[in-house]
Parts: structure tokens; sequence; C-alpha cells
């Protein structure tokens, strides 16, 4: 499927991605030697510092000749390398496949490019959504060849999961108990409220980063006139006579929900971005999650 | 509380208003509709519309104003149509007669706040028709000289406005009896009298009407009417400072002196308290011919002649210039500023003389004077027989015909002179018949009048008559001297009424002039010459051998054939007929007012061409076979109409400002004081603002906007 490939992953986005690199804040052991400088001091050739030596180190760590020269036991600290553990959590509820593009599709391509951004850096990337169940879980991919498989995958993922929010959360905490970098990319529209959800990742030890992927119409409704609005996921109705004042009090409660959503995230340590379907992914990753340091 | 509102409409139309507001309620109250539309989360909006259920019973009131505006702009509409307003004249009764005077006099421009009189007067009209309730009746006549019914009973409001706007001001005099007698007619039925021509208006029941009589009251006291039913209350339209200098009179004639030269003669008079000096300027056809200065005396009148010397024939138009000598300086009627008299050619008659042979009247005919006033034919009296003949006398070819020893079958269509003969007919024999013998205008036997009139038992014969008095002041006898004519014999005369004698002798008398239709017809009782039976000459009179015998014909064919000038010189009031003859027979004849449109007359069973479209003041061109033959003027010349200012009141009692009551026969009708209050109406306010309210609606459901 060249066609849908291309507009998860158009080259141009890959040609930019290519620069990139995943980051993280927290110190992770990875189980398997990757590209990554470690922030940990281990045993790679790249050579790190010196520091006195302490009963039980390593024998052979020891800097012989600056022991001749000093009479001195000093260790030489080598850089580790490592890789990393890479999570995109998508949300793929019904109320994600609305909005041109659908705020799934906005979803995948992110989860997309993040994860390529991985790839190339043979870190370890498992893209999965919240409706997988606790014992089924996403494959794990990781180099290059990567790409296609990961971008197949992303294609295979369909609207339509029911499961909540924090359910869907807790069994990825559940699948994935180590830790990295875990993105949850959720228009985080759950009736019982995202604050249980988000709580699960806060006890895990991973470097979370929520993507809050919202539509232009639900930024800025177009609407008018007597309506009757049907909620997709549970047929819930809202009657609305749209007013000038509703609006308003519409765009305030939309605030009110960003903002708290961000708020919660920061006092959790979480990283909270909001993203409308209407930002291209490219200007997304390049510049705000640039800053916001998931890339670099 | 009553007098603030007026009811306009009847109950079951506001039964029908009344079911509006509950409609619209019960329409709001009916389940919304709303449209399906498919969101991903109803999540946001629901905790939008659970803010705004916080105070909810001020939410329903906003969500629901569009109601309570549409309830607002039906209370308003019926507001307005139970038409608020105040100081109005509340009018009592049922059936009203507005009857607006439209006369001359009501064109004065001294009313405060409108143009004229009669504009005063529609207003007033117009306030009191607003004022009218439903189930109230009104009609509108409008009155000058004769009544007209503007509208007939209604309770349309908004056709009587209509019909009010329709009253043109006219300048005729005023005549408020006629105009009585046709509200009296339609107000009191079974007493219906309407103008001639007019429809017969049927009223069905007796019922009282109120007569509302809008005047300056510039008119004669009406008498001899009974009010009846109909309850009439006066209200003086004009103010007692009117001032007015009219022209009232406007004429031409021949110089005393010199005549053959005509002169003009203006009369201004000056309606105001102070005298006035005025220029009054002449001028022929639109061009200047003389001016001169007038000094007129408070309410009198000033003459000014005007000489025209050989002016051609036209138009004359007098003009007054000047400024009146009062604070306002200003001349409140302006339609009598300008006269109008015509100047026509004196066209020479057409004169037939039918006689066996006279020669006393050749040679009285032969003078060049004569030869002016008329082309004289002679014919014998065989001609009276030929189809020529009475084709020409039918046709009213000729100006005058004089039959000398003879006399027609019947009488022609022209001035007659008999010279010997009574006419034919009863008319001038006391009612008898003719006996036969006398029409065929030939002697058998006679030898003279007597002889003559013999035969004919019935007609009374004097012999050598003395001539003891003639009429010196008639025309036909101007500057004749008859004491030293001797007769032989005469007939008697027995003339008709409305006849004028114009020669008595000792047997009784001997000539007389009457009218006949539109022409005069002259019998001179006795022959100049007679003739025997044997055909022989005699001689009846020595007056052929008198100054006094050319001097009387000439006078006949002045004012007989040549009398024409005179008369159409004189000014026709507007609105009244105008007899017109043609020269020679025409089917119809063309007049052109000042106007410049044009009337075609055909000739009426009578002889003469009646035109009746005389209500434009000026001079007519009366045209035939596109040749303008004559004109004639006319000019409004009435004193009554041009005299503007309104009487005040002579009762001691009353307040100045009180006009003089009017008396209709012997009611005296008070004269309101002041004007009648003209209602204050805000209904027309209350539906701008229903508008206003309907264009707020109509923003806030487009706009979507909320208090």
């Amino acid at each position: 499927m060249p066609t849908t490939e291309s507009q998860l992953l158009p080259p141009d986005l890959m040609a930019q991605l290519e620069r990139l690199e995943l980051v993280t804040r927290k110190v992770f052991r990875g189980r398997m030697k990757g590209e990554r400088r470690s922030k940990r001091k281990g045993q790679s050739v790249e050579f790190a510092d010196f520091r006195s030596y302490v009963p039980g180190d390593d024998l052979r760590s020891l800097d012989w000749n600056l022991y001749a020269r000093l009479d001195k036991l000093i260790v030489k600290l080598f850089l580790e390398e490592e890789d990393l553990h890479f999570f995109t959590l998508i949300d793929a509820s019904l109320s994600m496949d609305f909005g041109a593009p659908t705020k799934l599709q906005y979803a995948k391509q992110l989860a997309a490019a993040l994860g390529f951004v991985g790839l190339i850096r043979t870190d370890r990337v498992r893209i999965e959504t919240l409706g997988q169940s606790v014992h089924h879980r996403g494959p794990v991919l990781r180099g290059r060849r990567g790409v296609w498989r990961m971008i197949d995958y992303l294609e295979s993922i369909q609207a339509g999961e029911t499961t909540s929010l924090a359910e869907g959360i807790k069994n990825f905490c559940l699948r994935n108990a180590g830790k990295g970098i875990v993105v949850l990319i959720s228009d985080l529209m759950d009736k019982n409220g995202y604050e249980p959800a988000l709580r699960y990742l806060v006890s895990q030890r991973m470097d979370v980063y929520v993507i809050h992927v919202l539509s232009q119409e639900e930024l800025d409704p177009d609407v008018k006139g007597d309506l009757k609005l049907v909620d997709c996921e549970d047929q819930d109705i809202a009657e609305i006579t749209v007013s000038a004042p509703l609006l308003a009090r519409y765009k305030s409660t939309l605030n009110a929900f960003v903002g708290g959503a961000q708020e919660f995230c920061n006092r959790r340590g979480m990283n909270y971005l909001l993203a409308n379907n209407q930002t291209p992914v490219k200007d997304l990753i390049g510049s705000y999650l640039r800053r916001r340091g998931l890339v670099r | 509380m009553f007098d603030f509102f007026r009811n306009t409409l009847p109950p079951w139309q506001w039964a029908l208003l009344a079911l509006v507001p509950p409609a619209i309620i019960a329409l709001y109250f009916l389940k919304l509709k709303r449209q399906p539309l498919e969101v991903p989360s109803t999540y946001l909006w629901k905790r939008s519309i659970e803010d705004l259920h916080v105070n909810s019973l001020w939410q329903r009131l906003r969500q629901n104003l569009l109601m309570f505006l549409q309830l607002l702009l039906i209370a308003l509409a019926m507001f307005a149509l139970l038409r608020p307003g105040w100081e109005g004249t509340k009018l009592n009764g049922d059936r009203f007669i507005f009857l607006v005077d439209n006369s001359a006099s009501m064109s004065a421009n001294d009313v405060e706040g409108a143009q004229s009189r009669l504009e005063e007067s529609k207003k007033l009209v117009g306030g009191l028709i607003d004022q009218m309730d439903a189930g109230m009746t009104a009609m509108i006549i409008s009155f000058a000289d004769t009544p007209q019914v503007v509208q007939e009973f209604t309770d349309n409001r908004r056709l009587l406005r209509e019909r009010l706007a329709t009253i043109e001001p006219t300048v005729r005099g005023t005549d408020l009896h006629g105009a009585l007698d046709l509200a009296d007619g339609l107000a009191n039925p079974g007493r219906t009298r309407i103008q001639e021509g007019g429809a017969d208006i049927d009223v069905v029941e007796a019922q009282p009407a109120t007569i509302y009589i809008f005047s300056d009251g510039r008119f004669e006291d009406v008498k001899g009417f009974s009010l009846g039913n109909l309850k009439p209350v006066y209200v003086p339209i004009g103010s007692f400072e009117a001032r007015n200098l009219a022209i009232t009179g406007f004429s031409t004639r021949r110089s005393e002196a010199r005549p053959e030269e005509r002169q003009a003669f203006v009369q201004v008079t000056n309606y105001t308290e102070s005298p006035q000096s005025a220029v009054v300027e002449v001028l022929l056809d639109g061009n200047f011919l003389d001016a001169k200065q007038v000094e007129v005396p408070a309410g009198e009148s000033s003459g000014a002649v005007f000489p025209l010397a050989d002016a051609p024939a036209g138009k004359l138009t007098a003009r007054l210039k000047y400024e009146l000598d009062t604070p306002t300086k200003r001349d409140a009627l302006e339609q009598d500023d300008t006269g109008y008299a015509a100047l026509n050619d004196a066209k020479p008659g057409r004169v037939l003389v039918v006689t066996p042979g006279n020669v006393a009247l050749e040679v009285a005919f032969a003078t060049e004077r004569s030869g002016k006033l008329g082309a004289i034919q002679f014919k014998t009296p065989d001609v009276l027989t030929t189809d020529e003949y009475k084709r020409d006398a039918d046709g009213s070819v000729f100006d005058l015909i004089i039959y000398d020893q003879c006399a027609p079958a019947t009488m022609p269509r022209a001035n007659t002179l008999f010279v010997g003969r009574l006419p034919p007919g009863p008319v001038w024999r006391g009612g008898r018949e003719e006996a036969s013998g006398q029409k065929d205008g030939n002697d058998e036997k006679g030898s003279n009048t007597a002889a003559s009139a013999a035969n004919n038992a019935a007609d009374e014969v004097t012999t050598v008559p003395q001539i003891i008095d003639w009429d010196r002041a008639h025309p036909v006898l101007s500057s004749v001297e008859l004491a030293n004519v001797a007769l032989v014999d005469s007939l008697v005369l027995d003339p008709p009424p409305g006849a004028t004698v114009l020669i008595d002798s000792t047997a009784g008398p001997i000539a007389a002039i009457a009218p006949r239709d539109a022409y005069q017809d002259v019998v001179l009782g006795f022959e100049i010459f007679g003739q025997n039976k044997d055909g022989t000459r005699n001689v009846n009179t020595n007056w052929p051998t008198k100054l006094s015998f050319p001097t009387f014909w000439l006078n006949a064919l002045e004012y007989l054939a040549g009398g024409t000038e005179e008369s159409q010189t004189a000014s026709v009031r507007p609105g009244r007929a105008v007899e017109l003859r043609a020269a020679g027979n025409v089917p119809e004849l063309t007049v052109v007012d000042p106007a410049g449109k044009t009337h075609t007359i055909r000739r009426s069973a009578e002889d003469v061409f009646q035109f009746h479209d005389t209500h434009q003041l000026g001079v007519y061109d009366v045209r035939q076979r596109d040749a303008v033959t004559e004109r004639f003027a006319v000019n409004l010349f009435d004193r009554d109409e041009s005299d503007v200012r309104v009487r005040p009141s002579q009762d001691p009692d009353a307040p100045v400002t009180q006009a003089a009551d009017i008396h209709i026969g012997h009611v005296d009708v008070k004269a309101q004081v002041g004007r009648a209050p003209t209602r204050k109406e805000v209904w027309k306010a209350i539906l701008a603002c229903a508008l206003a309210v309907l264009v707020f609606e109509w923003y806030i459901y487009n706009r979507r906007v909320y208090l």
C-alpha cells in the first residue's frame, strides 16, 4: 500500500526525521546495547571520566598507568551505550474517528513519525492501542527494517474500540512494566474523566508524553440552529439551541478541559501537548515536540 | 379613558386578533424538532449546558426571548388598532355630513399653516374623519354655487379621506342653500332633491345627522329652509385680517366721443380698511398695452379707462400690481387680481330685406355706415317660398331679416323686423290664430295697411294715429325723433308678454320689440309704402322724409344685426352657460378654454350652441372651421367672493375671535369659537415601534444574539 505508506510517512517527513532522535530525561536501563549514549557510566569504548577507586570496583577498570605514576588507584569510567524502550499508545475509540483528517489518522501519523525516529536510532519501538487486552502485546520493532512493519501495523488499526481510557492504560501498564518513554495519543474524551487513567501512567517509572489530539470541529464548532447532538460512542443525546452564549460557554468549558489536563500532567511530571488535527505532523514534531524535549 | 381610545375593528375581528397571542404561545410549547448531529463526544457540550442550567428560569426566559418579542409585536399592533390619541373633539351622533365650501373666496391664503382656506377645511374634515368610530357614517358635499356630492354616506374612512382630497378649489360664488337642500334630501328621505342630471340617492330611514359647514361665511343668509333633523355646526375658516384688492369689473365699449374707437374699463375695489394704490396693467394677447395708477379709498371702488384705439381682436388681460398697505402686505386672494375681456372684430351682420320694393328703405341702407354694419340683400316676397330661403332661415345664416309688407310662414332663426305685418302665429295676436290669406304676404285688395288688415278681421287697425310717446331709452330708438311723423293708418299691436312697446299712439302701441328664444322681433305696425290693389304704390307715412328715418334703420342694424359685439364682450360668471351663435349653418363649434383644452359642442335642439364648461377664468376662443370667430371672457367679478374678510360677530358678549353667525331659515348657527381641535394620534409611532421590534427580533433570530 504505497499510497497509505506515503500518507503516514511521506518521504520529506522521513528525511526530516532522519536527523532526530528520541530523548529521555530519566535514566533507563535498556536490555540491549543500543546506539544511545546512556547517562549511566558503563562499558563502552568511549572514555568518560576518572574517579577514585572504592572497594568493590571492578579491578579491570583500574588505570594502571596512573597508579604507576601517581601511586593512587584511579578507576577509568566509560560511557555506557544502551537502547530505549519507546511506547506509543493510540486511542482508537470511535470518538477518534472524527475530523478531517480524522484524529485517529492524525494519531497514526504522529505514531509513525515518532516510531520512525526511534527505529532509525535502533530503539525498541512498540505501538499499541488502548483496546488491546492484557495478554495481547503489540509487535516490538527495532531497526530500520522495522519501519514498514510498523506502518503496516499502524494501517491495520481501526477505530471502534470500546475500552475506556482508564481500562486501556491500565492494561498497557500491566503489559509493559518496564521503563521507557510512553507517548499517549488520545482526545481524552472519557465521560469518567482522564485523571484516573493518567494516574496509572504516573505510577510507572516512564517518561510520559500526553499528546491531546482535538479536531478543529471540537476546538471551534461550526454549528447552527436547534440540534440534537448524538454521542457516537454511547449514543448519549444532548439537546442544544446554538446561541452566542452557548458557544462562549462551550469555549470556556473546552479551555477548562484542556487547561485542566495540562495542569494535571505538569504537576505529575508528564509532558502535555495539545495538537490540533490541522497542524501538520511535520511542524508538530519539528517544533513543538522538539521544544518539549521528546526529540532532538 | 374612552376618549383615549378609538375602536377601529368590529368585535369579530378583535376576536380573531385575540387568538393570535395564544397561538404564538402554543407554537412555542410544541416540542421543537431538533436536527440530529453526530459528534465525537457530548462530553464538553453536556458540561456547557449544565453550566447554563444553573439559573434555569432566567435561561428559559432568554431562550424564549423571540416569543416575548412576538407577543410584544402583536400587543403593539393591537394597541395601534385601538388608535390612542387625545385632545380630539368627540363626534356625537352616527351620521355626519361635511359641507366643504370650495368657492373662490376659499382659495384665500390667509390661514396660518395651510395653503388656503380650502386646504385648512380639508385638514379639519380629515381630522374629524380620523375621529370616527366604527359604525359612524359620513358623507362629504362640496359646494360653491352648486353643490356636489363628493362621497355618499360610508363608514370607510380611507375612502372618505381619498375623496376629500379630490375637492378642488373653484372660482365660483357661494350658495349654501343648494348644499343644504342636497344634504337635507339625503338626511330626510322622501324629500330628496338632487341637482338636475344627478342620480337620486335613496336614504332608507330618517335618521338625524350632524352637518358640519366649513366655510368663510361669505354667502347670503339662507332663507326658506327648514333644518328638520339636521344639526348644524358652523366652522368658520379664515381670519378677520384677510385683506384683498380685486378687479371687480373689466369691459370694453365704444368711446362715447368717438364711436369708432374702443375703450377698456377696469374697476378696482378695495376690501381693506385703508386706502390703497395699485397699478393696473392691460395686456393684449400677453403684450403690454397700457398701465395706470389707481387710488382706491377703503371699502370703495375706482375705475380706470384705457383707450384701445384700433386694437386688433384678441384677449385682453387686466392685472393688478400692488403691495397692500397693511401690516402683512399680503393679498389674500390672487384669483381676482386679474380680469379678462374679449376683443372681437366687429363683423358685419348679414341682413335680408324681403320687400316688394321700397325706395325709402333702399336709400336708408345705402349709407356707408350701413354697409359697414351689415351685408344687406334685397329680395322680393317670392323668395319666401323657395327652398334656399327656408334653408338659410333655419340655418341662422342671417342675423336680421326685414319683412316689408310680407310675412313668412314660420319664424326664421334670426332677428326679425316686420313692417306693416304681424309675425305668423298667435303670439302677437293675443293668442288668436291668424286668419288664412295673411300668410302669403301678398295683399289682394288692400291699398294700405288698413286695407290689408281688414281682410284679417282679427288684426285691429287704426287710421291716422297720433304718435304720443316712444321709448327714447331703447337702443333702436336712440336719437330718433318721431314727434313730427304722421301716419295714415297702422295696426294696433298686442305685444306678447315680455315685449317692450317702442312707439305708443293714441290708438295704442304701434311698434314693439319682443324676445323670441335667442332672438328679438321688432314689429312696426305701419307700412312705409303700401300697394294699392292695382299694384300702384301709395305712401303711408312721411317718415322717410325725416332725419330720424335713416337713424332708426341704422339703430336697427346696429342693435339687431351688429349687436353681437356688445353682448359678447360682457363677462360671463364662472360655471354659467354661454350661448354662442355660429356664422352660417354649421353642425358644431369648437371652444378652446384658457388652459388650451378644446371642447366641441354640437347644436342642441334649440337654435343656439350652449357651452357649459366655463369653470376657468380667462378668455375662451370660439372656433369655427379652424378660425377664431369670436371670444368671450369668464371673470369672477363677485363682490361677495372678493371680500374675503371673515365677518366678526355682532354679539357684544361674544369674544373678539368669534365669527359672525350664519342664518339658516330662522335658526342662527353660532360659529365655533376657535378651531375644531384635531385629535393627536400616536398609532403611527406605535406601529413604528412594532416595526422596530420586528427588526430586533429578526436580528436576534439571525445573529443568535442574546441579551
